[in-house]
């Protein structure tokens, strides 16, 4: 009797659990601070993606419940209790021209609504800027051809944060420099793939000022999860003013400075990868860095302007201490472009993530940055590796890249 | 237990295993050819399984297999081939490449038919019935395999006659010799009198006359203008003349056709004389093109005047560190016809310095599109 009651109870809590973390997982769906939450959309694409899965998703529910339901139902009430097997029968005319025609149905309303998003989506006729965006392991790169209309007299090159107007239709011509990878802010259109060699296309538009986060969403190596990307969405009058700050002419710090010291250090050690626009060497050359020569990829993150950004490495962690960055991501419609457009201020630097990329970027990352193993690649890293510098470089180099804003 | 076959089969399972173990110990675990040698094993080790399963196809019983049961050699040409072979591999390794390959091709050849025939020769005391066995073995592969060789023969021996030859001549000769096959094999077919020694006789002066036309042309080398293009490197892209009258040798066979659409960053035109640009996505003409570092891209150009033009990438100057000399860089399109287009694709691993910027122009017609590498 006892084991019978051990039995239920145990049952009984089997079921229970299994209760409750399907309420949970329901109560998760709940979650409105999720930043990539494809039910929360912040532009007129994604909201014509979203306006479709609320026709979809419950017509496939409804069939779906009911498929299950009713084969649960068979299997349950059917089941093997020692019965004769029933006499076998072949075809029902009635049965078999409903379960063509209602399935057929179905997928012609859901094929009509599906159809015609995917169509509205494809459009880009009344482009109004565009943004050519390069992934690569494992980050993206965005540059900005000259538009003079938007007052992009000069191409701008960033990474990380795509800056772009609210209200604006912009189309990002997307391609990748090594494997495919996949562009995907879920607030503001749906995902696209970038392959090499080809050029794809993707809209995106946002209602209101504000920073939306993505991921890559085709898998492309080892940092495939930390390949991350944030759009920002400026006023019109704020972007115009993004704009003239990217088109800034470079200005060497001060001699004597820290910061000067760091020049130096980049000069030596980063330029090799990095390009900083405007940067010459000492004898007066421009300073053209050769990604190509060093990286499998052939390019790494133009750092012009880096601290006029939240993020660096790929996204991945940010530049702005969590304080600040919770001021900028949690600003009002009204606020966020000024607040966006400080940049980062030596107060609110996150020194901490910085300091370490630069001392070990790969223990931070993966990557395939060692150079033991780089047969395959022919000697070209894939990230950052360690370029072993010294706690006073770091310093320098700290110092110098908060001048570039 | 074990049929003929399979005795085969399994050994060769074995042999592929042991090596591929090996390999991947000695060579490397996560190389292709390991898993070539596994792949061997594996169709090995089926095809095994089949025969043991079939009994060899029942062709014959075990009972005539092993009839005598008794070893019947016969003479062998195949271990004075597989030697041949040897000394190929070892002179191929001090000559030239195609002279290893050919040895190892050789070797491979005379290994497989050795085996095949010391195996066959195992089966029985009876030799017909070996040689039957033989065949059903390696018939399936050697009919093939001879007649791809003499294909590859004929085929390399006739390219030679064709680039020796005018390039007027190529074709007449390739015109004449099609018809005089059709037309000899056409009355072979329909007088069957003419079969055997007939048909023996034109085969062999045919192929006698073909490999010593072909060895002459082969000695005598490619006609004049395909050697000079060859000698002077007119076909690479460092290489190239982009000058606005017709380069004999860059210019020779322009395609003019382009069937790449989607992966286009920009498309110029010349149209009335004049040059002009457009970009997917941006209505409106452009006067700069942007191409991120290091990343292949195209650029279609388009022309749509009447004469002919070619357009050319300028991508400043380079040092010659020997002589000290300054050289344009940059590359071009062949000379392209009235109302057609030809691809061009740049890969461009750094921007332009302000004394020399990047743009594109075409010979001849006023104006250059700026070309950007941020």
């Amino acid at each position: 009797m006892d084991t019978v009651n051990n039995v239920k109870s145990s049952r009984r809590r089997i079921s229970t659990t299994v209760a409750g973390l399907t309420g949970l997982l329901f109560l998760a769906g709940c979650a409105t601070n999720a930043p990539q939450d494809t039910w929360q959309a912040k532009g007129p694409n994604a909201q014509k993606i979203s306006d479709l899965q609320w026709i979809v998703f419950p017509i496939a529910g409804v069939v779906g419940v009911l498929v299950l339901a009713l084969a649960g139902y068979i299997m349950f009430k059917y089941r093997d209790k020692g019965q004769p097997i029933p006499t076998q029968g072949h075809g029902k005319p009635t049965a078999e021209i409903i379960l063509t025609i209602v399935p057929a149905l179905i997928l012609t309303v859901v094929g009509v609504f599906t159809f015609r998003a995917i169509f509205e989506l494809a459009k880009t006729e009344d482009t109004e800027m565009i943004i050519n965006v390069t992934g690569q392991q494992w980050w993206w790169e965005y540059d900005y051809p000259v538009q003079t209309e938007l007052g992009i007299n000069t191409p701008i090159i960033s990474s990380g944060q795509l800056v772009m107007p609210v209200g604006t239709k912009v189309l990002l011509r997307e391609t990748s420099r090594d494997v495919i990878h996949s562009y995907w802010i879920p607030a503001l259109n749906g995902k696209k793939d970038a392959v090499p060699g080809r050029i794809h296309l993707l809209r995106l538009e946002a209602d209101k000022p504000g920073i939306f986060a993505g991921q890559c969403t085709e898998f492309c190596g080892l940092s495939h999860a930390n390949m991350r990307m944030e759009a920002v969405a400026l006023s019109k009058e704020d972007f115009a003013k993004w704009v003239a700050s990217q088109q800034k002419a470079y200005t060497s710090p001060a001699d004597g400075t820290l910061a000067k010291e760091g020049e130096t250090v980049f000069l030596n050690q980063c330029v090799r990868c990095h390009q900083v626009n405007g940067l010459k060497k000492a004898d007066g050359t421009p300073a053209l860095a050769a990604p190509d020569e060093n990286v499998y990829s052939g390019a790494a993150p133009n750092l012009s302007h880096l601290m006029s950004r939240n993020t660096f490495a790929g996204a991945m962690f940010d530049l702005l201490r969590k304080s600040c960055r919770a001021d900028v991501w949690d600003a009002t419609s009204e606020e966020f472009g000024a607040k966006y457009l400080a940049g980062v201020s030596e107060s609110c630097l996150n020194q901490t993530d910085l300091r370490a990329w630069l001392r070990n970027a790969p223990a931070m990352k993966p990557m395939y940055a060692d150079p033991t193993k780089l047969t395959k690649t022919g000697g070209k890293y894939r990230g950052m590796p360690n370029l072993g510098l010294t706690e006073n470089d770091i310093d320098k180099l700290v110092a110098y890249l908060l001048t570039l804003k | 237990m074990f049929t003929p076959s399979s005795k085969y089969f399994v050994g060769l399972t074995g042999i592929a295993l042991v090596s591929a173990i090996l390999y991947m110990f000695l060579i490397n675990p996560s190389d292709l050819g390991a898993i070539a040698l596994f792949g061997v094993a594996a169709s090995s080790a089926l095809v095994a399984g089949f025969t043991l399963f079939t009994r060899d196809g029942d062709a014959f019983t075990d009972e005539e297999a092993v009839a005598a049961a008794t070893y019947a050699p016969g003479g062998s040409i195949w271990p004075i081939v597989f030697a041949l072979g040897a000394a190929l591999v070892l002179t191929g390794l001090a000559t030239v490449p195609v002279v290893f390959i050919l040895g190892i091709g050789v070797l491979f050849g005379a290994g497989l038919e050795w085996t095949i025939q010391n195996w066959s020769q195992r089966a029985s005391a009876d030799t017909a019935f070996n040689s039957f066995v033989r065949e059903r073995a390696i018939g399936a592969l050697e009919y093939p395999g001879l007649a791809a060789v003499g294909l590859a023969i004929i085929a390399y021996l006739f390219s030679r006659i064709v680039l020796a030859v005018s390039k007027e001549a190529g074709p007449i000769i390739f015109i004449v010799v099609a018809a005089a096959i059709l037309v000899v094999g056409i009355l072979i077919s329909q007088k069957p009198a003419l079969r055997g020694r007939v048909t023996v006789l034109i085969s062999t002066a045919a192929v006698i006359a073909l490999v010593v036309v072909g060895v002459i042309a082969a000695l005598s080398g490619e006609r004049h203008e395909l050697a000079v293009s060859s000698e002077e490197d007119h076909y690479s892209a460092e290489h190239r003349e982009c000058e606005v009258a017709a380069s004999e040798h860059y210019d020779h066979l322009a395609n003019n056709q382009v069937s790449l659409r989607s992966a286009v960053t920009a498309t110029i035109f010349v149209e009335d004389g004049k040059l002009r640009a457009q970009a997917i996505g941006i209505k409106k003409d452009i006067d700069t093109i942007t191409i991120p570092r290091s990343l292949g891209t195209t650029v279609i150009f388009r022309n749509l005047d009447e004469t002919e033009h070619r357009l050319v990438v300028n991508l400043g100057s380079h040092t010659v560190a020997e002589t000290g000399v300054k050289e344009k860089v940059g590359t071009c399109t062949q000379l392209t016809g009235k109302k057609q287009e030809q691809a061009l694709t740049l890969t461009i691993p750094k921007p332009a310095t302000s004394e020399e910027p990047y743009f594109f122009e075409v010979p001849g017609i006023e104006g250059e599109i700026k070309l950007v590498v941020p």
